[in-house]
């Protein structure tokens, strides 16, 4: 059998209307006196189809608020699992996380690592819980808004009377006439009244619409969109932004930004200590020195060529200099380097010896050193020297000069020095940077016993280049911030809009001297109440709000 | 009208299924390299050698490597050196393949300890970019390859004989007991 659609009226509706969207009659229930469902208008929505195919399955699924609550406290319940353990993004360096959480917290923690909740928030799971939530803003919000618009663009001046008698807010009255006066006369007066309470008012001879604040209705829809921009951003900053944290960067060095294309230098560090008479007397008594301001000259560079090389130099583009002090990061093109940490590492850079002779005091040349990269050989005057050997870290284990680590903290070279009168095989020499070294490990004679006439020192510390710290930089590029507050921002509008005004509407229509009135909003019942009390009582019809609070539903 | 919303319809639920591939399956399959375990296959690179040529480890596939991250100042790996000497002259006729992949250090340091102890296998100079890749963190790690580029042991510190031959045994390289040197 096919269901009529077609309404008293002569208005066809779309199956699964409830309010003629013409008049205003209820399709069904035509003989109660129950308060109407007003919601929507009473219009077809996609998702209350009766015949369902599968695409419209999944429409109505989505499109339920009921599922929509049930996400949200799922993927609320998800999150707060995230928070338990520390997440892996917090480790710096190279850990073995699966051994971290077993021998720290136990077989929970074992559990923990193996469900995957250390990284909770880039698990599949969650992201995918976030993909719906974005998929029931979109649905829920598409399958009401564009029946919404399309109901209220259309609106009918003269609606049925059931439709009135039935609202929430509804009065039916003798109008009693001041002489002369014709019920339209009477309308256009209360059609002022109303236009002065901001209403926008359409007449049809005694049938009257008063609407105001229509746009407050698009506040959650325009909220929604914020959020679906929010998610879409949230889910673009998962794929792009990166971090890098505690990469120590020695004065005067220059050193890679770990798994980037991003090389940043240590030109220039400087500490401020407090004076003791600007600390507080607890700290004084602990004597503690405490810094009071650090900061870096840094330079960000780019490498373009022979990135990923280990064998060659990359060849690096400078791309900006900048002083970087705490929380006065450096930036570039959403890149952000910040300054965490410092620490005192003296390090040996740089030493300019002075090559001579036993004896006299006349200099032969300088030897220029970069302890960091030593060259094969180096060319002082007319002699060659030649490095056989290079101890960065120089110590003496079983016989042999070795050295203990790869750091420069006691450098130390062995020279085969050549050339004019000098006997074919040359000499041997052994220099010792640091002078602790020289007298510990006993360099002189050792070259002595060498045979070797020559001597290789520093002038003056002026001959030594130092660098002693290292300064820790946090990098990170993040590039969707402006994409998250324009979420963020137009969220909030809508939320404004909904919030601060309410869609009002009021019905009326004069039948052989019978007022009839009724009223309708979204939110603020006992306001909308008030105003059209007062407005009824200016135009000449003595009523009170609980007269026109319509209670046959008794709620 | 109908058939204009069915297509609407269609079109969303498309690009929430992309939005949901993109979210998923950026998490399910990072790119991120890990370091490789026993039974993954090796990482191919390309390391200067001593004499200033590029080498890379590809080029080797086809016999059994035994892969030494090393370091002239740590001691234990020093101290294997003679035995990995050893097993590197008694089996390269086989087509063993013993690297050394020195870890970070200036060049002159390891030539001329490559001088002093007459070290003879081919020695590579990393820039911590092949150690971060393999995952080493202590000092010696030894990776044993066999001819199909698979990593069939990895020993963390330093090698005794007992545990060289075992290793040695699983990538098909039969050697011997406190042999001549």
């Amino acid at each position: 059998m096919i269901h009529n659609t077609k309404c008293e009226c002569g208005h066809q509706n779309p199956v699964g209307t409830v309010l003629c969207e013409s008049c205003g009659k209820p399709q069904q229930d035509e003989d109660s006196a129950e308060l109407l469902e007003m919601r929507y208008d009473g219009v077809a929505r996609r998702s209350q189809k009766q015949q369902k195919n599968w695409i419209d399955q999944i429409w109505s699924f989505l499109s339920s608020v009921k599922v929509a609550v049930w996400l949200i406290l799922i993927t609320l319940i998800g999150a707060s699992l995230g928070t338990i353990y520390p997440q892996q993004n917090v480790f710096v360096g190279n850990i073995d996380l699966a051994q971290y959480y077993e021998t720290q917290y136990g077989t929970l923690g074992k559990i923990y690592y193996m469900l995957g909740l250390h990284d909770t928030y880039g698990s599949f799971w969650f992201q995918g819980l976030l993909v719906l939530i974005g998929a029931s803003l979109v649905v829920c919000s598409l399958d009401r808004v564009l029946p919404l618009y399309r109901a209220l663009k259309k609106q009918q001046i003269r609606k049925h009377l059931s439709f009135i008698k039935r609202q929430k807010v509804s009065h039916e009255t003798r109008l009693d006439l001041t002489d002369g006066e014709t019920a339209e006369e009477w309308t256009e007066k209360f059609e002022q009244v109303l236009r002065k309470r901001y209403y926008r008012v359409h007449r049809d001879g005694t049938a009257l619409l008063a609407e105001k604040y229509r746009f407050s209705r698009w506040g959650p829809y325009i909220n929604h969109i914020g959020l679906i921009i929010f998610l879409l951003a949230v889910l673009l900053r998962s794929m792009t932004a990166w971090e890098v944290d505690y990469v120590p960067i020695q004065e005067g060095k220059i050193a890679q930004i770990p798994g980037t294309k991003y090389y940043l230098e240590n030109q220039e560090f400087r500490v401020e200590y407090y004076e003791q008479d600007e600390l507080t007397p607890e700290f004084r008594e602990q004597g503690r020195t405490i810094e009071k301001s650090f900061e870096t000259d840094a330079v960000l560079y780019e490498c373009v060529d022979n990135c990923d090389n280990p064998s060659m130099e990359p060849e690096l583009n400078k791309l900006k200099e900048q002083t970087i002090f705490v929380n006065g990061p450096l930036t570039y093109q959403g890149l952000s380097v910040f300054e965490v940490h410092f620490e005192e590492t003296p390090q040996l850079l740089h030493v300019q010896a002075q090559l001579r002779m036993k004896g006299p005091d006349e200099v032969i040349g300088t030897l220029d050193l970069d302890i960091a990269n030593p060259q094969d050989v180096y060319t002082v005057g007319d002699y060659t020297l030649r490095v056989i050997g290079y101890y960065p870290e120089v110590s003496f284990k079983e016989g042999r000069f070795v050295t203990l680590s790869n750091d420069p903290n006691a450098p130390a070279f062995v020279f085969l020095i050549e050339g004019p009168e000098l006997p074919e095989d040359g000499y041997v020499h052994v220099y010792m940077v640091r002078p602790v070294d020289q007298a510990q490990f006993q360099q002189d004679v050792l070259n002595e016993t060498a045979g070797s006439p020559f001597e290789l020192s520093v002038a003056s510390m002026e001959d030594l280049v130092i660098s002693d710290y290292t300064t820790y930089f946090n990098v990170k590029q993040e590039r969707t911030m402006p994409f998250i507050w324009t979420g963020a921002t137009i969220s909030m509008i809508g939320l404004i809009l909904g919030f601060y005004w309410h869609h009002r509407r009021i019905w009326l229509r004069i039948d052989n001297g019978v007022l009839t009135i009724g009223a309708h909003t979204n939110k603020n019942w006992f306001g909308i109440r008030q105003e059209l009390t007062n407005a009824l009582n200016k135009a000449g019809v003595e009523v009170d709000a609980k007269t026109i609070a319509n209670e046959v539903n008794g709620s | 009208m109908i058939r204009k919303q069915k297509w609407l319809q269609l079109l969303i639920l498309c690009g929430i299924v992309a939005a949901g591939f993109l979210a998923i399956g950026g998490s399910l399959f990072s790119q991120e390299e890990k370091p490789p375990e026993k039974g993954d296959a090796m990482l191919d690179f390309t390391l200067d050698g001593l004499d200033g040529q590029a080498n890379s480890l590809a080029s080797y596939k086809g016999q059994p490597i035994v892969l030494n991250f090393w370091g002239t100042f740590c001691e234990p790996c020093v101290r294997e050196m003679p035995l990995l000497e050893r097993f590197h002259q008694e089996h390269v006729d086989e087509g063993l393949q013993v690297i050394g992949v020195n870890l970070n250090e200036p060049v002159v340091s390891v030539r001329s300890f490559v001088r002093e102890t007459d070290v003879s296998f081919q020695i590579l100079l990393d820039k911590d970019v092949v150690r971060k890749r393999y995952g080493v963190l202590y000092f010696p790690t030894t990776f044993f390859i066999d001819k199909d580029g698979t990593i069939q042991e990895i020993l963390i510190g330093e090698m005794t004989e007992p545990m060289l031959l075992s290793a040695l045994n699983k990538i098909g390289v039969k050697g011997q007991p406190g042999g001549s040197t």
